[in-house]
């Protein structure tokens, strides 16, 4: 049986590549993990999280990141709400007010997969564009009006995703008792809600992790930006700019702002992961 | 040659399935297995070829001789059993390919031809034996999904007896076709009973009175009564069986 | 009375959706003319044919030849997709053929935290992991000297990136194969390999082209993490050993700089629409199959 063991060793040499793939998969993800925390949690302090930099980012030897993390918190906070408040009508639009094979609706689903695929640096050179326009410099404004760009396609991608499961049943009874879409809202608004909370997750993720387009808009300082005109400092730009310094303090501050950066991100999956398998573990 | 069942017992997660079961299954014949839905019938087939293999959670316990060799005890070679046990399902499944292919699909994957014109030859010769190479003539290149859904169940036909086998399961083989296409599957499997050991689970009474030599009843994962198809539809032993076929319950 | 107080809101509302609708789908048009806006001068400069495959890149002088960046570019996508598709089809086909629901509960939460880290930490990841790596133990092989900032290190912090990426939409794809296909495979004596290598793939091959032009698309974009590793020399790499200057990172670096010389800023948004269009352009037609493939399973 020739055959038989040719095939078998075909299915073993492919197994064992597989094995490898993945054990390549999780090689990455230790090594990536393992540096930052190695790294960071030498130089972590509660000074790191309780200070502003002293004398300026590049070479103050002094002082820790306050600047960084209470700006990204601005920013993010900010840009959550803002995209909340835009992307949940437009997540509606698409499934209740429109036919499920609406050309609207195909349209709209389509530009929001463009706008999702559409790099930040690009964001980052619009946004750049559209400030300079209105005569506007890097500042807090720029920051999250950018950011809200940014997380407007996550926010409105992952919704629809929930809400498109959404069983017609719950609808059409509703639609049978007299009420009219607008209303129907409310059910759908509480149905989803979970959906809503990993929407959310996500885009902070991505929003408090994205330096390319922060980087165009928002600028960055060593203070706490205290009005929306002042520019503010990022968390993952805290990382990029002293990373390179050549003094190994500020160099250390780059290194505990990735280790702060990986934990918020860190946490947001997994209780994101978490959310998902309790909600599809209610539906089924 | 012949498939034996001794004291089957298969288990899915909690569930059990089936229970206990013992049969033998004799060759060059056409058996029908007959039940009312969710009895294990389909689940007995898949056993007997190991597919059930990809089922979530599930526990084998008892024997399965095919030729005298067990196939639940580890060191039986799976693919080698299902090339010899072929298997027609309920939905006629073309693979994506064209029609060509889907016959010769499993002549390369076991490497039956070292020649690519006795491959061809031998992809004729089993198209013609379900009847459909006059009527798809010139369009051996073509994808299968464009046979209407009588033709694809004939191809998947061809397609399991071109790797050879000395068994056929057929899961309700019929059921998904027009009362035309389902008439010329049928007398094909009669054609074919002299050449193959054929097991047929259905849950249409007349065809098994129609087709089938021998008959296996089945209820709630059980074996209530097993024999000829004249002993067991014209003096059925068991109450059971005999409630089942006046339609007292399907 | 009541009823059409009701009525009103309920058109209100729609009337209001479908404006932040359509004004959200316009931003994709809205991007685009900006960006072309922005880059008038230097096309009106110089023509779309130097601006593309010219070499000469001297901002001072106005010569905007966006070849080296181009090819940077190239050559980072390329390398990346190279490293993260064979990693990736394998561990799809492995969790949606093989593997039993204890193996996924290990691997989803490893290609969760790929997929959530920042591109930034993945910089950091690349400058202290990779870039050594390659400057202390691979490159000496090969070249004399190699500071490490090289096309490769790119390639393959890039290649981390979109694993996540491509794992999802491969394992997506596949679990969409109607489990019968499978079966009527398996049961002529198919061993799972062959199933997985003849039908699964067959089936699913306009879906596997169309996630990896999304992947591509992805890389192009990438920026903070290939500028961290990247070398940012101008000039076009002749090897994987050779630093680079991918597009992403030549817009990153320069803002600072692009008020202070004419046509500077312009040439840096033309670079930006470049990327805005190649990515909207790959979006697009992945996107469109991969839709066409979802109705066709319902």
């Amino acid at each position: 049986m020739n055959v038989a063991r040719s095939k078998k060793w075909k299915e073993i040499i492919a197994k064992l590549l597989m094995w490898m793939a993945m054990l390549i998969v999780f090689g990455f993800v230790f090594s990536v993990i393992w540096t930052i925390f190695s790294k960071g949690c030498r130089v972590m302090s509660w000074d790191m999280i309780t200070k502003l930099p002293g004398g300026g980012f590049y070479i103050g030897k002094e002082g820790g990141l306050l600047n960084a993390i209470v700006g990204s918190l601005y920013i993010v906070g900010a840009s959550t709400v803002l995209g909340l408040i835009i992307s949940i009508p437009v997540v509606f639009f698409m499934n209740i007010y429109l036919k499920k094979d609406s050309k609207l609706a195909y349209v709209a689903r389509l530009a929001f997969d463009v706008l999702f695929g559409v790099p930040s640096i690009v964001y980052g050179a619009f946004g750049f564009t559209v400030m300079i326009f209105f005569g506007l410099r890097t500042s807090l404004l720029g920051g999250i009006i950018v950011i809200t760009l940014l997380i407007i396609p996550i926010f409105i991608r992952t919704m629809d995703e929930a809400t498109r499961n959404f069983p017609r049943d719950i609808l059409e009874a509703s639609f049978a008792l007299g009420a009219t879409r607008w209303e129907t809202l409310k059910v759908v608004l509480r149905q989803i809600a979970p959906g809503i909370a990993t929407a959310t997750l996500l885009s902070i993720g991505r929003a408090i992790g994205d330096a390319a387009s922060v980087m165009f808009t928002a600028g960055y300082t060593d203070s706490i930006p205290t009005s929306l005109s002042q520019p503010a400092a990022t968390l993952p730009l805290a990382v990029f700019f002293q990373l390179s310094s050549p003094i190994a303090e500020v160099v250390d501050r780059a290194y505990a702002a990735a280790l702060i950066l990986t934990v918020i991100v860190l946490l947001l999956s997994i209780t994101g992961r978490f959310i998902t398998n309790k909600f599809s573990k209610n539906k089924v | 040659m012949s498939i034996e069942i001794k004291n089957l017992n298969v288990h899915i997660k909690e569930n059990h399935i089936l229970k206990n079961v013992n049969l033998t299954l004799p060759e060059k014949q056409i058996t029908c297995v007959i039940g009312p839905s969710g009895c294990g019938k389909s689940t007995l087939l898949r056993t007997l070829n190991r597919l059930i293999d990809s089922t979530e959670g599930v526990r084998l316990e008892g024997e399965v001789l095919v030729d005298g060799q067990d196939i639940i005890s580890s060191g039986a070679e799976i693919t080698e059993l299902r090339r010899k046990i072929g298997l027609v399902s309920q939905r006629p499944c073309p693979l994506p390919m064209s029609i060509f292919d889907n016959v010769a699909y499993g002549c390369r994957i076991n490497k039956m031809f070292k020649k690519r014109r006795q491959l061809i030859y031998h992809v004729q010769k089993n198209l013609k034996a379900v009847g459909l190479l006059d009527e798809i003539k010139g369009r051996m290149r073509t994808p299968a999904a464009r046979l209407s859904i009588g033709q694809q169940q004939r191809l998947c036909l061809a397609r399991s007896l071109a790797v050879r086998p000395e068994y056929i399961l057929a899961d309700e083989a019929t059921s998904a076709l027009d009362p035309i296409s389902s008439k010329t599957v049928e007398d094909l499997f009669v054609s074919l009973k002299d050449q193959y050991s054929i097991i047929m689970v259905t849950h249409t009474l007349r065809q098994a009175l129609r087709i089938a030599d021998n008959v296996v009843f089945m209820y709630l994962g059980q074996v209530i009564e097993t024999g000829s198809a004249n002993q067991v539809f014209n003096h059925p032993q068991q109450e059971l069986t005999q409630k089942y076929l006046s339609g007292a319950f399907s | 009375m009541r009823n059409k107080t009701r009525i009103v809101k309920d058109k209100l509302a729609q009337g209001i959706m479908l404006t932040i609708t359509v004004l959200a789908i316009l931003l994709v048009a809205v991007i685009a003319v900006g960006l072309y806006l922005k880059s008038k001068p230097v096309l009106e400069e110089s023509s779309l044919w130097t601006l593309l495959f010219s070499s000469e890149w001297r901002p001072m002088k106005g010569a905007f030849g966006f070849l080296p960046f181009i090819m940077g570019t190239v050559w980072v996508t390329l390398l990346s997709i190279l490293i993260a598709l064979p990693i990736s089809l394998l561990t799809a086909i492995y969790l949606t053929e093989y593997a039993q629901p204890m193996v996924r509960k290990f691997v989803f939460p490893a290609l969760d935290i790929l997929a959530a880290l920042p591109s930034v930490i993945y910089g950091v990841w690349g400058v202290l992991v990779i870039v050594p790596f390659i400057s202390r133990h691979l490159a000496p092989h090969f070249v004399d000297f190699s500071t490490g900032y090289t096309v490769l290190a790119a390639g393959i912090v890039l290649g981390v990136m979109v694993i996540p990426l491509l794992v999802s939409l491969f394992i997506e794809i596949f679990s969409a194969v109607p489990t019968d296909l499978r079966e009527a495979s398996l049961a002529l004596g198919a061993t799972r390999w062959q199933t997985a290598k003849k039908v699964v793939l067959r089936k699913t091959v306009s879906g596997i082209i169309a996630s990896t032009v999304l992947a591509v698309s992805r890389a192009l974009g990438e920026t903070i993490a290939v500028l961290m590793v990247c070398g940012c020399v101008i000039g076009i790499p002749k090897g994987v050993l050779d630093a680079c200057y991918p597009i992403p990172a030549l817009i990153a670096n320069n803002y600072g700089e692009m008020l202070s010389m004419p046509f500077y800023e312009s040439a840096l948004m033309f670079a930006a629409l470049i990327l805005f269009v190649i990515v909207l352009l790959f979006n697009l037609f992945s996107r469109i199959i991969l839709y066409r493939l979802e109705k066709s399973e319902m």
